[in-house]
């Protein structure tokens, strides 16, 4: 190699080392990180969207996902600033986490558009999902025929937990039943398979058709208006309570009382007034 | 002191420099081994070797560990993935069988029958096939496979005739196994493709020239010497199949329903779900105590297949030794 | 005794005619004739089958892929249409793809080389043959996760960002790559050992006898001859890390953007999170929360050509390199 490209490749070296060595001292915004649930990530960055629209330059954010479980612990452990959870607080989890409640959302049941199936009751979802009822002839209102596709979510979502105390209350989910991995699936099988229903967050209705419960549609007016039944919360996960006039506190502030967090959630979301 | 390493080095010293460079790669490696084993051991110690059986519902074994969280009981350790454990050697076992079948064909195809041009297409079309993400095979299964076989294949009359038990649609063993098999057959293609270049072109002419036709002199003298590199591909390939867990969750069920072979037909249309998706379903709740415990269990059992696997092709391998193949 | 000259002057004899031999299939064996068509039937299949594949994504892909989505940055929005396009994961999983084989093929072709030409003792390199297809077979979650607590202990910590607690976070696109490096190690290595173990004793036994060390002989003469494998097995570990999912998500925190950390440029972005096209489209697709198929076809369709262009690259590698290797020795092709 010739001597001047030696040269060049010590030099680059030296200088790589030397700043990755340096400390990071033009980092004077601070930082606020967030990590964990999926359904609530998207909410998470428009949050962040929005609020560094209003206040430009105050701090920086950074959003990694994982699920709920994972933020909860992430933030129990000190490795971020906030926590999001679409789950509620379970006695099981770490000592000293404040929950901030941000969001609401509506969980929908749905069936294939072909099945216009009105309305069913709670009694007739526990039939329905726990396994009783097998056929759609047995359904009153029900088009479509033959033999019932039932599909839930699998055993580590947060939203199959809401829909278990909301909906089925002490009764147990058929253990034969088609489990799918995300709302996103759920979604999909119900819109390609004419005799499936299923539970989705009520952002994923879209090409389904959304069975009304006890006598109530599932949109985001009826959940806001607290009509519907079938509700769950989005939470914002810390360590504690932060700091008064803090970067954090300043930020979880602005989520749960501004009008324009509020805007923000009102496009998908239920927001808390 | 450049110019030191610019020298010829000794053979002392490469060798050294090579061996230690082996001996980093086995110090990572066993470092995950005893980092997966410690975390599960508590599963085993709880289950003892019941943990292969397959005791009660898996899912509501793992749901119950899911909800008690950071403080588990003794008992919420309990689990028995025999189900797990069936899922997986139906799906690899066959995708495997199918894959070496198709592989041996197409790779005798493109190295003796295809013409030149449909060679330069053929070769380029199974790297592809290789690269392929699995999300991308994963979401052509759901949009395409999935519908087609629960509207198509899976009668009304057979879901049924099980429908108190399990739920029949599109997704199960069919589909995995057809899907797992696209993925996998191209690695051992392009494995077994370069070994049969690789062998001497005399020995084929002296085939030829006795007049064995060209599938015959191919099978029984190229096929033949390549035999070790078709089982190292076929490894490789039942490695990757074993691994495999973003596409299968998608396609495979994810149920923990042992398929039954007395079934009948009905059995390849049964869901189930393999080790590694469950590993991925459940990675998110990994910080409840029980919950790490019986992924990192599932995950010890396949890092040993894959040893199991790897010590039976070295056997496989030793009595070719004697034909003077190198293995 | 004298030789009778022939009456006509000697005519430069041609080199005989080239003529096709095609094998009549009508000579051979019942079992034979299958065989046969079996073969045809298969190498079809493949073909049509990746056609299929490349068609189906592209019809579903094009239908939203526009030209500028490209290269516009991914802006986090409500609903597909104002979400910008995915210019972010694009470069993400170049960057990851290009730091995993960076880091994988030294380290396979040395060991390799290793276990073929010296592997003494013996039960080492056994072992280490071993651990490398224990590798092969774990899934890749297994790996995400031993990365991810590996690199939060904090000797790692310049790797990636430390929170204010001291916490490391443990996600970047140094260690993600360095995890990606352990996917792609087994093909790259599985290839190049057979590529040398295909290689004739008398190549060897050739150059010790004109009086070059072993070393020598590897660097000189062996490697360039396996210069095809490798790029085999280095296309196959490319598959490998472009397609991977988990690790992305678990260990490089499947932000948005490109997120660097730090001062220094260059350095900073790999020490900072992202995505990649796979996380982007797992995230997007009915398997993630994102609700937006469309965007996600219309990236896994770019991800396809992504591929399929590393693949010619890695050809046109290989196909320059094998021209100075040692072709005649293989009596083969």
């Amino acid at each position: 190699m010739s001597r001047r490209l030696r040269l060049l490749g010590v030099s680059a070296i030296v200088a790589g080392v030397a700043g990755a060595a340096i400390p990071a001292t033009a980092a004077a915004v601070p930082v606020i990180t967030m990590s964990g649930s999926t359904s609530v990530a998207p909410l998470a960055s428009l949050l962040a969207k929005g609020y560094l629209k209003q206040y430009p330059g105050r701090v920086k954010f950074k959003l990694a996902q994982g699920g709920s479980d994972v933020g909860v612990a992430d933030v129990a452990a000190g490795r971020v600033s906030i926590g999001n959870s679409s789950r509620d607080p379970k006695g099981s989890d770490p000592g000293g986490l404040v929950f901030n409640k941000i969001a609401k959302d509506a969980i929908c049941i749905v069936t294939n558009p072909n099945n216009k199936l009105p309305n069913l009751s709670q009694a007739q979802i526990q039939a329905i999902f726990s396994g009783q009822v097998r056929n759609w002839s047995d359904i009153p209102g029900a088009t479509a025929t033959g033999s019932i596709n039932l599909v839930v979510r699998t055993a580590a979502s947060g939203t199959q937990d809401a829909f278990q105390k909301i909906f089925m209350g002490s009764k147990s989910v058929f253990s034969g039943a088609s489990a799918k991995a995300s709302n996103g699936l759920v979604q999909q099988t119900v819109q390609t398979d004419p005799s499936a229903i299923g539970y989705v967050s009520q952002d994923f209705v879209k090409g389904t058709n959304a069975v009304s419960y006890q006598g109530v549609g599932c949109t985001l007016q009826t959940a806001k208006s607290g009509e519907y039944g079938g509700v769950r919360n989005f939470w914002m996960v810390t360590r504690g309570h932060p700091r008064a006039a803090s970067p954090l506190q300043k930020f979880i502030h602005w989520v749960q009382t501004s009008s324009k967090a509020q805007k923000i959630v009102q496009t998908h979301w239920v927001p808390l007034k | 002191m450049l110019d030191r390493l610019r020298e010829p080095w000794s053979d002392q010293r490469a060798e050294r420099t090579l061996g230690a460079l082996a001996c980093v790669v086995l110090v990572l490696i066993v470092l995950m081994i005893v980092f997966v084993a410690i975390r599960a051991w508590p599963s085993f110690h709880h289950n003892g070797l019941s943990w292969f059986t397959g005791k009660g519902d898996i899912d509501e074994q793992i749901g119950r560990q899911v909800n008690t969280g950071a403080r588990p009981s003794a008992a919420d350790y309990t689990l028995g993935a025999w189900p797990l454990i069936w899922g997986t050697i139906l799906t690899t076992g066959l995708a495997v069988l199918v894959g070496l079948a198709f592989a041996v064909l197409a790779a005798i195809f493109i190295v003796e029958f295809a013409p030149a041009q449909l060679r330069r297409i053929v070769v380029p079309v199974v790297r592809l096939l290789a690269a392929v993400p699995s999300v991308i095979y994963g979401l052509i299964g759901i949009l395409v496979l999935v519908p087609f076989v629960n509207d198509h294949l899976v009668s009304e009359g057979r879901k049924q005739s099980v429908q108190y038990v399990i739920n029949l649609s599109g997704t199960g063993l069919l589909v995995s196994v057809v899907i797992l098999t696209v993925m996998i057959t191209p690695i051992m293609i392009a494995i077994i493709v370069d070994a049969l270049y690789a062998v001497p072109r005399g020995w084929k002419e002296g085939a030829v020239a006795l007049g064995v036709n060209r599938w015959r002199a191919m099978w029984t003298v190229s096929v033949r010497a390549a035999r070790p590199a078709i089982i190292a591909g076929a490894v490789l390939a039942c490695a990757r199949a074993l691994g495999e867990a973003i596409m299968l969750s998608m396609v495979s069920g994810s149920k923990g329903f042992a398929p039954n072979p007395a079934d009948g037909l009905t059995f390849i249309f049964e869901p189930l779900r393999p080790l590694a998706s469950t590993i991925v379903e459940d990675a998110e709740s990994l910080n409840a105590p029980a919950v790490q415990a019986s992924v990192y269990s599932f995950a010890l059992l396949l890092l040993f297949s894959a040893f199991v696997l790897s010590i039976g092709a070295w056997l496989a391998k030793q009595p070719m030794k004697k034909y003077g193949i190198r293995v | 005794m004298a030789v009778t000259p022939s009456a006509e002057p000697l005519r430069p004899l041609r080199p005989p005619r080239k003529r096709r031999v095609n094998e009549s299939l009508r000579t051979w064996r019942w079992g034979d004739r299958i065989a046969y068509l079996l073969c045809w039937a298969s190498g079809l299949t493949l073909c049509l089958i990746a056609a299929a594949i490349v068609v189906y994504m592209a019809v579903k892909g094009l239908q939203f892929l526009s030209f500028d989505m490209i290269f516009s940055r991914p802006q986090p929005s409500a609903d597909q249409k104002g979400s910008g396009g995915f210019l972010d994961p694009l470069l993400g999983t170049v960057l990851l793809t290009v730091i995993g084989i960076a880091i994988a093929t030294p380290i396979a072709v040395g060991t390799a080389v290793w276990i073929v030409e010296y592997g003494r003792p013996g039960w080492l390199a056994r072992a280490v043959e071993s651990g490398i297809e224990i590798v092969a077979g774990t899934p890749d979650i297994v790996i995400a996760i031993f990365g991810l607590a590996l690199f939060q202990q904090s000797i790692f910590g310049p790797l990636s960002f430390t929170a204010e607690g001291g916490a490391v976070f443990g996600r970047s696109f140094l260690t993600a790559g360095a995890m990606m490096s352990l996917i792609a190690l087994p093909m790259v290595f599985g290839s190049t050992r057979e590529g040398l173990q295909s290689i004739p004793a008398h190549v060897r036994e050739a150059s010790y006898g004109l009086g070059k060390t072993k070393i020598a002989t590897i660097r000189r003469v062996l490697l360039p001859s396996v210069k095809p494998n490798i790029s085999t097995g280095a296309a196959l570990g490319m598959g490998r890390i472009a397609g991977d999912t988990a690790i992305v998500v678990v260990l490089l925190g499947a932000t948005l953007r490109i997120d660097p950390e730090g001062g220094v440029p260059g350095v900073s972005t790999l020490r900072g999170t992202g995505g990649t096209l796979t996380s982007f489209v797992y995230n997007n697709s009915p398997a993630g929360e994102g609700n937006a198929p469309q965007k996600a076809y219309a990236a896994a369709f770019v991800l396809l050509l992504i591929v399929i262009a590393l693949n010619f690259a890695v050809d046109v590698i290989a196909k320059r390199g094998a021209q100075t290797g040692l072709e005649s020795t293989r009596l083969g092709a």
